[in-house]
């Protein structure tokens, strides 16, 4: 079995095999761009960071009855980035909170493009009434001011990270509909996909065998896209006081900054990490997408 | 803070069939009179399709926050049944749903968006009280990112992979990546209420110190209007900036300038009358999705540097919630998107000289 | 974001000389001041114009305002309305108590009632008629007498109409007749006698202008300046969430306020305001409701800023859901059932370090909860004492949630009747810092007793409180001088007729005790007597726990001590400036004489204006350069 395998090779090996053989070629692509390399060496530490908070700061840093310090302390030995208001320290706020603020981002933006992905590739493999109406929709959500419709939505429901995560996702997905509906239409007009048909390929299969992975790229880039937007849309609802008020995230630190009035007591040392942390991780994403987009996007790849 | 709308526009003029996109429109030069009509009318009507849904969406959206509008505006005073009735009557709110929803309709067609709950003035006075602030704010701003992204970006495409190009690239996504409240915030500490030896330069906040006329007062609100007005172009000429470039990247490999620059053009020349006009097309796109966005986009400077606009009136109108308010401003910023983003598919043609000349 | 990084052949251009880029930015903000300036053109002289006919019609006065001394308040609310009937707003009240004389005031010192537009007022034997004696020393702005019919015909309206009912209704519910029998002579018949008749907060405002209006619900006053009144400052001009200015009032009876202007100017955020206060662009700042810690230890060692601390009017509490009900007995709501247990209330109570919260949440800056009044009013204040006092004791509270039948389970977590582990919903308001960080620290201290914490924060709590669907709430009150309103809403009175009205209830508390006293203390009219029945009524809603004063906020502002040289406290030792019961603070106001730092930051302001417009000139002049030498280049 295993002999016979190796000696020829079944169709689902050769797919692997491709597959691994398109991912080295596409890794060493992206090697060549510097900036997204160094986003994503950005990125790798930021995550490493936020899921080691348990073991390197801990969850007691939460806690406001063992606070350690005094309200409002300068950074200090002891505390590197100072206190929060209740004596906490800023250090450990700003590592857990980016449990949070990147755990918002994935999720939010993972919502959004599976919702932007469905819709895109049904409405550009269904065609019809079908992809008229999802057009339609889509257009009409891409008309709406996204923040207006995400503070909206965010005061319309209860006040938790599952509101925030949901609101951006509702709000962000039409361009990666728009950008998907294209894509499958342009891979649909390929003539494999007219021989899979005849070969009585079902709707289900060729959306999800011959499209899906082709436009696998596309959502891979547009969601570290829409991550990056996704974390500072979570640090904008969390500033406008829409966020969970007992969880700890990027932005929620910035608006207790704020309501502590650090802004005009020069406490920069409470106002200035959160905001640097927001930065970087946008920023981050927003550089490992552009790698990724520009190592595959085909149009581009012609050209190169 | 919306970076998903340009590859919304570029990537949807190119899927559909009705715009002529930049890589559709290298077509014959006969596009008739008659061919544009028809394709201004369909357009026109999918913008009233928008509008109508937004304005369904403006007035079901916020039907779904809890609770009873009454009782909110009676702000927990004490009141009878009857009374909450009346008020109920008086707001058409005791009527069924759809029945409501015609109501509004109707009067919103004749530019009457009701009376809001928490000012009892009409939503419109407020709006028409606050555009023109927000319009200041977002008209200033608006054509200076514009003009600095244009600028950096056909600069930074025309010396592209070079050190220049990379600075300027690299600063344009770092400050996009800021979160523009905080950036604000940041600008207030430093160059409102000075940090050591800077000086506190700008006002803190507001729009103006009240009590100047003629050439005082607009040089008082010019000066109130200097800090919001950096923060929003730092946060937005970026996205203008990467999209120019890009678009002229995409142009410079055409063959068109190299056959220009055979007839001995000098390059200069070739940029400014040949690359430059092409590659602005998707920014010109752009621009008016921007233009729209804006408006409701700034809720945050405003926010963040007391500026008596649309965005505070919004925000205010949510924490009531003023229904009637945030229906009118909801339906008045989609509707500012709807007729830019219209605007812009109607230009497009017109513009492109590949159709027009 | 989706630029397509394209590496096609990049071309090298000539360089571009920086100053091309300073033309177009220069270039491009020329057309915005000249462009945009213009569309903001019609919303100025609105507001413009009414201080351009007032400036026309006092002549002098309008051009001294300008050259006189300004007081500027730093303000964050947005004015609700400025018609006083239906203006509920602190600023919106706050400037009507400025622009409008009310029958009586409160002396700065103590609070005791003095006069305001009524010089005297007496009790029938009977209890049931009031006659009011108006001063013949107050006028209108416009020059006409202020008369007893200006009283009588408000306090009518406001019977009659249901719109003008809206603001100050409840202090007309119990008059039978109002009526001016003489110029100088107000006659307020009762149904039932009333202690509070020197109380009336209602701004008196005159007839001849205001017997116009005709929809008193929609009528908001701010379509013509300046607005008549009769207080010691008259309001000139009004643009919404800019500016409200008022205007000294020279003939005010009292004596005419020592500033010549008084502003309310916007600053929406706290921050703004008070680095607004650290340039002198505003003399006082308040915040909202008070400064933070980290704002009043800045600002202490500022020079020229005095910070000033006073005891507040405000109690801040956690109120109990105790099973919300209305008058015809109906029940309503979700409140949880284990909370109608005295035991639990009281471990709860105790369960919470009061101390902990002036601490650490308030810094220092609020004295530590104990009965319903504030000490500010000494007179009403009362404490428990002895073993009735619930202080700070987690393990006795842990004894008593076992007595009452809550046990920990397996897991730590305390058991309700229906098996599942008690978890309350505590409704908070979004807007106050306070609540969200006392919220978690009951989460951490109810946590150790086992019980879970739910912190449902919204803008706007009124329909879950209405409704009943809560199970604690942080709540507050501003205490009145006469402190009649705060105990009127625990009484059966004041719950909702039906589950469908609204009642005047804060939350729901039904107690016999508490209502027999209520009554008697009403009707008594012998200050030292209802005093003693006032405390009375605190140590009964203390024993019944459903409202656990956690702190009594002191008001933290600062203003400029280069611009107001004095100014009256209330209580006058050590008391606030905003939000004062009267118009104290600002009428007392005294101008420092040492400099005028406002037309400092103008003279910046002129500065910041001409370097932009050399700037400006400098890069169309670079542009023009620019222009020439590519037209140059293109000709060769």
């Amino acid at each position: 079995m295993t002999a016979d395998t190796t000696a020829t090779p079944g169709p689902r090996t050769l797919t692997r095999q491709r597959r691994r053989a398109s991912a080295a070629r596409f890794w060493k692509q992206y090697r060549t761009h510097r900036a997204g390399v160094v986003g994503l060496a950005a990125l790798v530490l930021c995550v490493l960071v936020a899921l080691t908070a348990p073991l390197t700061v801990g969850a007691d840093v939460r806690s406001v009855t063992d606070a350690p310090g005094g309200p409002l302390e300068s950074p200090s030995a002891r505390f590197p980035l100072g206190t929060d208001q209740f004596g906490r320290s800023l250090l450990g706020l700003v590592i857990w909170g980016s449990r949070v603020s990147l755990l918002v981002g994935l999720l939010a933006a993972v919502l959004s493009v599976a919702i932007g992905t469905l819709i895109g590739i049904t409405a550009g493999h269904f065609r019809g009434w079908y992809a008229t109406v999802m057009m339609r929709i889509t257009d009409w959500f891409l008309v709406m001011p996204t923040l207006v419709l995400a503070i909206a939505l965010a005061t319309v429901m209860s006040r938790s990270l599952g509101t925030i995560v949901v609101a951006i996702g509702v709000t962000t997905w039409p361009t990666t509909a728009r950008l998907v509906r294209a894509q499958t239409l342009a891979v649909e007009s390929r003539p494999y996909i007219e021989r899979a048909k005849a070969l009585g390929g079902g709707h289900w299969h060729v959306m999800s065998r011959h499209v899906l992975p082709n436009v696998m790229p596309l959502v891979l880039a547009q969601t570290t896209l829409i991550i990056s937007t996704a974390i500072l849309t979570e640090a904008t609802l969390a500033f406008l006081g829409l966020g969970d008020p007992t969880g700890v995230s990027w932005g929620g630190l910035l608006q207790d900054a704020r309501e502590a009035g650090a802004v005009s007591s020069g406490d920069w040392w409470y106002l200035v990490p959160p905001g640097i942390a927001i930065a970087v991780v946008a920023l981050a994403f927003t550089l490992c997408g552009r790698a990724v987009e520009s190592v595959l996007n085909p149009r581009l790849g012609v050209s190169r | 803070m919306t970076a998903e709308a340009t590859p919304a526009l570029v990537e949807g003029a190119a899927a559909d069939p009705g715009t002529p996109g930049p890589a559709a429109g290298r077509g014959p030069r006969a596009r008739t009179a008659a061919a544009y009509l028809r394709y201004v009318a369909g357009k026109l009507a999918g913008a009233a399709v928008s509008l109508l849904a937004v304005l369904v969406t403006s007035f079901f959206l916020f039907r779904l926050i809890p609770g009873d509008p009454v009782k909110f505006m009676t702000g927990g005073r004490p009141v009878s049944a009857e009374q909450l009735a009346a008020y109920r009557r008086e707001f058409g709110l005791d009527l069924p749903l759809w029945r409501q929803f015609a109501h509004y309709c109707g009067k919103a067609l004749t530019g009457d968006l009701g009376t809001s709950y928490q000012f009892r003035t009409p939503v419109i006075d407020k709006i028409t009280e606050a555009l023109p602030n927000t319009l200041l704010l977002t008209g200033t701003a608006f054509v200076l990112y514009t003009a600095l992204g244009i600028v950096l970006g056909t600069r930074s495409a025309w010396r592209h992979g070079r050190l220049g190009d990379r600075l300027n690239t690299g600063l344009a996504l770092t400050l996009y990546s800021v979160p523009s409240f905080w950036l604000g915030l940041l600008l207030i500490i430093v160059l409102s209420v000075g940090v050591g030896p800077v000086p506190g330069l700008f006002p803190t906040g507001g729009m103006e110190s009240g009590g100047k006329e003629g050439f005082a007062y607009a040089v008082d609100v010019a000066h109130h209007l200097v800090l919001p007005v950096v923060t929003l172009v730092a946060v937005e000429y970026g996205q203008t900036l990467l999209v120019t470039r890009s678009a002229l990247l995409d142009e410079m490999g055409g063959d068109y300038l190299t056959t220009a620059r055979a007839k001995g053009l000098r390059d200069d020349q070739v940029r400014r009358r040949h690359a430059v006009p092409n590659a602005l097309l998707p920014t010109v796109t752009l621009v008016f999705v921007n233009l729209g966005r804006t408006v409701a986009g700034v809720i945050l400077v405003e926010t963040v540097f007391s500026w008596p606009g649309l965005g505070g009136l919004f925000y205010q109108g949510l924490s009531v919630p003023d229904l009637p308010l945030v229906q009118g401003l909801f339906f008045f910023f989609a509707s500012a998107v709807i007729v830019m983003n219209t605007l812009a598919d109607l230009l497009y043609p017109l513009l492109d000289p590949r159709v027009g000349r | 974001m989706n630029t397509h990084d394209l590496h096609g052949r990049g071309r090298t251009g000539p360089r571009l000389g920086r100053t091309r880029l300073l033309a177009t930015a220069g270039a491009a903000a020329l057309v915005l001041t000249a462009g945009l300036a213009s569309p903001l053109v019609p919303a100025a002289p609105r507001a413009h114009a009414a201080e351009g006919t007032q400036a026309g019609k006092d002549g002098k006065d309008g051009k001294d305002g300008k050259d006189g001394k300004v007081l500027t308040v730093a303000v964050a609310q947005s004015v609700d309305s400025l018609s006083p009937f239906l203006a509920v707003r602190l600023l919106s009240t706050s400037i009507h108590r400025l622009t409008y004389e009310y029958l009586t005031n409160y002396d700065p010192k103590d609070a005791h009632v003095v006069p305001g537009l009524a010089t005297k007022w007496e009790p029938s034997p009977d209890k049931l008629t009031w006659t009011y004696t108006i001063r013949s020393d107050s006028k209108w702005s416009d020059g006409q007498q202020a008369t007893a019919e200006d009283a009588a015909w408000t306090f009518n309206k406001m019977m009659t109409d249901q719109g003008a009912a809206t603001a100050n209704g409840s202090f007309v519910n119990n008059f039978e007749k109002v009526t001016a029998p003489s110029p100088t002579q107000l006659v307020i018949r009762l149904k039932k006698p009333q202690a509070t008749m020197t109380a009336l907060d209602v701004p008196i405002v005159p007839k001849h202008v205001w017997e116009k209006v005709d929809d008193f619900s929609e009528f908001n006053n701010d379509k013509s300046f300046p607005v008549v009144g009769n207080g010691p400052f008259v309001l000139t001009a009004y643009k919404p969430d800019s500016y409200v200015r008022l205007k000294a009032n020279k003939d005010f009876w009292r004596g005419a306020p020592k500033f010549d202007e008084l502003v309310f100017r916007y600053y929406k955020d706290q921050d703004a305001a008070v680095a607004a206060l650290r340039k002198g662009e505003v003399s006082f700042v308040a915040g909202s409701p008070a400064l933070t810690p980290a704002q009043a230890a800045s600002l202490k060692g500022e020079k020229d800023i005095r910070v000033n601390e006073g005891p507040g009017r405000r109690f801040y509490a956690l109120a109990t859901n105790p099973g919300a009900q209305a008058r015809n007995g109906k029940k309503f709501g979700d409140g949880h059932p284990s909370l109608l247990d005295e035991r639990v209330r009281h471990a709860l109570f105790m369960a919470v370090d009061r101390k902990t919260i002036v601490d650490k949440v308030f810094q220092g800056h609020a004295v530590e909860g104990q009965g319903y009044i504030p000490p500010r009013y000494p007179t009403y204040f009362w404490e428990p004492s002895g073993n009735r006092r619930l202080a700070y004791d987690p393990a006795k509270a842990a004894e008593l949630l076992d007595r009452a039948g809550y046990r920990a389970n397996a897991d730590g977590k305390r058991v309700g009747k229906d098996g599942k582990p008690l978890n309350y919903r505590v409704l908070c308001h979004a807007t106050d810092p306070n609540d969200k960080a006392v919220g978690k620290y009951l989460q951490e201290w109810w946590g150790g007793l086992g019980i879970g914490v739910t912190l449902d924060c919204l803008d706007n709590v009124t329909d879950p409180w209405l409704a009943g669907k809560y199970d604690l709430a942080f709540d507050g009150w501003s205490v009145n001088p006469d402190p009649d309103f705060v105990l009127s809403i625990h009484t059966c009175a004041a719950l909702p007729a039906t589950p469908k009205d609204t009642g005047a209830t804060d939350n729901f508390i039904c107690d016999k005790t508490y209502d027999e006293l209520y009554a008697k203390q009403l009707a008594e009219y012998d200050p030292a007597e209802r005093a003693n029945l006032v405390k009375q009524m605190e140590s009964r809603l203390y024993d019944l726990g459903y409202m656990n004063v956690m702190a009594y906020p002191n008001a933290v502002e600062a203003y400029r001590t280069d611009q107001i040289e004095s100014i009256t406290t209330m209580p006058a030792e050590a008391g606030n400036i905003y939000g004062q019961d009267g118009y104290w603070s600002w009428w007392s106001a005294v101008p420092a004489d040492s400099d005028d730092s406002s037309g400092g930051s103008a003279s910046t302001g002129v500065v910041i204006g001409i370097v932009a417009g050399v700037v400006v000139l400098a890069g169309l002049a670079g542009l023009f350069a620019m222009r020439r030498r590519a037209t140059a280049e293109d000709r060769e």
